[in-house]
């Protein structure tokens, strides 16, 4: 398809892809997650030292490699939306598990970037950068595992045949959610980890 | 490299193009972590890098570009929103 | 209805319109009290008056619960109830307790209750809300025990659906949620701390859930839309409901001693609680828009959009009007909370209750509907006492604005007494809009008793 073609108004889909509920509930999320970068850029512009010093402690590289794990998985959900399409339902399951895989991975570095903090005794309490640091990363980590638990679901759905070409809506049900958990991510790490 | 792996380097997915741009950028934004390079210019490009990287997930990757407008409009105003009133806290703080 | 043990709902659903009157009945004269402040004393003290019409709320709004559970489960799972007699027992149990209680506070002073009661063997009275002596709360939970019991039963026993589920879930949250009240720390900071896990778990969590399957529930039934467009629905905004709504407690926990953070978490979670009910107002025009049917059961209906439209707009708006910690900060405990409680409570649970009591009665007094007289005179009541909640709301609103305004800000501020001098007009005209309420409760009682030809069956 060329540009001309995505252009036009006619050929474009009426609805997002995936269930319209999913829709509601991403645009939900995404409103959700609005209110705390603004509430912590806001909160940031009246203690830009607190803020600017707290930073410093966060350890970027693992920040940024969950970026990459996470933006990975996101383009695995999108091999497997690709698959499904012209009835790979073999491939279909296994980009899923390597998406699962990757957030997984993404868990597993949190908690380790978590552990540290925990040893050099920082808590939501610390201080105000810790408390917004702290509630919004439990709180993208709670989703991230609440994105695995769909793609799981779906991924099984996937293995018993239940989804080809002509019927795959839950895929992309799935598969708008994990994104939508990516992009949050995206903005989030270098709010919090790097702009100062 | 000979003139046929260029070419299928080239013919790469798009969306798979798509994801070595994210990566990309994300790479930068650490090295710019890593500088620890702060001030008016380097928030203004990490912000515009965050907005770019999130129009992509939002065009390509949700497949957004190939539905109707006011959908991806949803997602690319809430975008802009966000962004500016970040760059609007931070253009506060540094003043 | 299809059922035959669906029928146990009735008694239910009257001694719900019973309490309902009563509690309308004291906060009338509570409104006066305002004003007038040794009205009725000293037979009815403001603060018995007031925890009789708390009281009678919660107990009212379980009996609704109770009886929207048994009508709705047998349907959903397409089997009689596990135990009818388990039913009827346990609705005289709950009756006879709830009224001795309500006896109890206005017959003797509560003190002497608290002693009678045996209160000092485990203390869990004299907290807002939670008044009920002790042997109450047991009761309460012995019939709790034994509701979810039945209804569980008849669940497995049947077809299950996601509005059973999420019924469960939130009938189960109920209970656990209300153990709380028996946990009576000595520090203030932890008694209020673990006493809003039963006030705000419950009307901001749990009952939400509640809500959201009787509501889906009843649109099912008027609407005819798939049951897989509203169950998807329902998972959305019960899931949305629960993110925001738990550590949404955390705006109760600004100024009580509890950890700094809690202002950021609860201002940011708090915020969003207006979502799930936006999301259910849009939810339930949506599928009235597409339906399918013309149920003869118009009012139903419109009781159906009508707690949509006022929880979004009590629970929704007014929540949020105060719930972020900068501005909580000069309205905490104002007449703004009590605004907001008013159009809440009614919005989200008053009306739902009716809605079900609307759609169900007909149907076991063995019609679709009700003659299209008896649901115009119905829609009378529900536009008076609509009507009368939001003039009730707004009074108290400007009420509470002005007392904010007058005795936390400026230079010199007044004191509180001073204060409610002042606003004295504010609280004769919720008084008036009061009575409008009452007339409109009336209203909607005469329509049970309003004939008229019968609608078709459905």
């Amino acid at each position: 398809m060329n540009d001309a073609a995505i252009d036009d108004v006619s050929l474009k889909e009426k609805y997002p892809p995936g269930d319209l509920a999913i829709w509601v509930f991403i645009y939900a999320e995404f409103l959700a997650f609005g209110i705390f970068f603004l509430a912590y850029a806001f909160a940031r512009s009246y203690n830009v030292e607190l803020f600017n010093a707290s930073q410093l402690h966060l350890d970027k590289r693992a920040g940024a490699l969950n970026t990459l794990i996470l933006i990975t998985g996101s383009y695995f959900v999108v091999r497997a939306v690709a698959a499904i399409r012209v009835n790979q339902s073999r491939a279909c399951v296994n980009w899923l598990l390597a998406a699962i895989f990757s957030g997984g991975l993404f868990l597993i570095v949190k908690i380790f970037e978590f552990h540290g903090e925990y040893v050099q005794g920082y808590s939501l309490s610390s201080n105000l950068f810790y408390t917004f640091y702290f509630s919004m990363t439990v709180f993208h980590f709670m989703h991230v595992i609440l994105g695995m638990v769909i793609l799981t679901a779906v991924m099984f759905k996937a293995r018993r045949g239940g989804y080809s070409a002509e019927d795959h809506r839950g895929v992309e049900t799935g598969a708008s959610y994990w994104h939508m958990v990516d992009m949050v991510w995206i903005i989030l790490f270098p709010l919090v980890y790097v702009i100062h | 490299m000979t003139q046929n792996t260029v070419k299928t380097f080239l013919y790469l997915r798009p969306c798979t193009w798509d994801w070595l741009l994210l990566m990309a950028l994300t790479l930068m934004i650490l090295m710019v972590a890593e500088t620890g390079l702060g001030g008016r210019y380097i928030v203004g490009l990490l912000i515009v890098s965050m907005l770019v990287k999130t129009q992509i997930v939002a065009d390509y990757f949700m497949g957004l570009k190939r539905v109707r407008l006011r959908w991806r409009l949803i997602v690319s105003g809430y975008l802009l929103v966000v962004m500016s009133m970040i760059g609007l806290a931070y253009k506060l703080s540094l003043s | 209805m299809q059922y035959q043990s669906q029928a146990v709902a009735k008694p239910y659903f009257i001694a719900a319109l019973a309490m309902f009157a009563g509690q309308i009945i004291f906060g009338l004269i509570m409104g006066l009290q305002y004003v007038i402040g040794d009205f009725l004393f000293p037979e009815i003290p403001f603060n018995v008056a007031r925890m009789v019409h708390t009281n009678l709320l919660i107990v009212w709004l379980l009996f609704g619960f109770m009886g929207a559970a048994y009508y709705l489960v047998p349907e959903e799972s397409e089997t009689e109830l596990f135990s009818p007699k388990l039913a009827m027992a346990l609705f005289w149990i709950f009756l006879v307790a709830g009224v001795l209680t309500i006896v109890g506070y206005l017959a003797v002073p509560y003190a002497t209750l608290a002693k009678i009661t045996g209160n000092d063997i485990l203390p869990t009275m004299g907290r807002e809300f939670l008044e009920q002596p002790t042997i109450t709360k047991i009761g309460i939970v012995i019939v709790a025990l034994g509701f979810l019991f039945n209804i569980l039963m008849t669940v497995l026993k049947g077809r299950k659906t996601v509005i059973t589920s999420v019924l469960l879930i939130g009938l189960g949250g109920l209970a656990v949620f209300f153990l709380f009240s028996f946990y009576n720390p000595d520090n203030l900071v932890l008694d209020k701390y673990f006493w809003w896990w039963t006030v705000h778990l419950w009307v901001e969590g749990v009952w939400e859930l509640i809500l959201g399957s009787i509501l889906a529930f009843v649109l099912i039934k008027v609407t005819g839309v798939d049951r897989e467009v509203i169950e998807k629905w329902l998972y959305v905004i019960i899931a949305m409901t629960l993110i925001t709504g738990i550590i949404g407690t955390g705006h109760h926990y600004f100024w009580i001693g509890t950890p700094e953070y809690w202002q950021v978490l609860g201002s940011i979670f708090s915020a969003l609680e207006p979502i799930p009910f936006f999301m259910m107002a849009v939810f339930a025009f949506n599928m009235v828009n597409r339906r399918r049917r013309e149920h003869p059961n118009k009012v139903a209906t419109l009781w159906a959009l009508g707690t949509a439209v006022m929880s979004f707009l009590g629970a929704g708006v007014w929540g949020f009007m105060h719930t972020l910690a900068p501005v909580n900060y000069y309205t905490h405990g104002t007449q703004l909370t009590a605004a907001h409680a008013h159009m809440a409570f009614y919005g989200a649970y008053v009306m739902i209750v009716l809605c079900m009591i609307s759609y169900a009665m007909p149907m076991m007094r063995g019609r679709a509907a009700n003659s299209a007289k008896a649901q115009v005179v119905e829609m009378w009541g529900f536009w008076l006492m609509t009507i009368s909640i939001v003039l009730i709301t707004l009074f108290l609103t400007g009420a509470g604005i002005l007392q904010v305004y007058m005795q936390r800000m400026g230079d010199a501020p007044m004191s509180f007494m001073v204060v409610q001098d002042k606003i004295t007009l504010f609280y004769w005209l919720r008084e008036a809009a009061g009575v409008v309420f009452l007339i409109g409760l009336i209203t909607y009682f005469a329509s049970f008793f309003v004939g008229g030809d019968e609608a078709a069956s459905a």
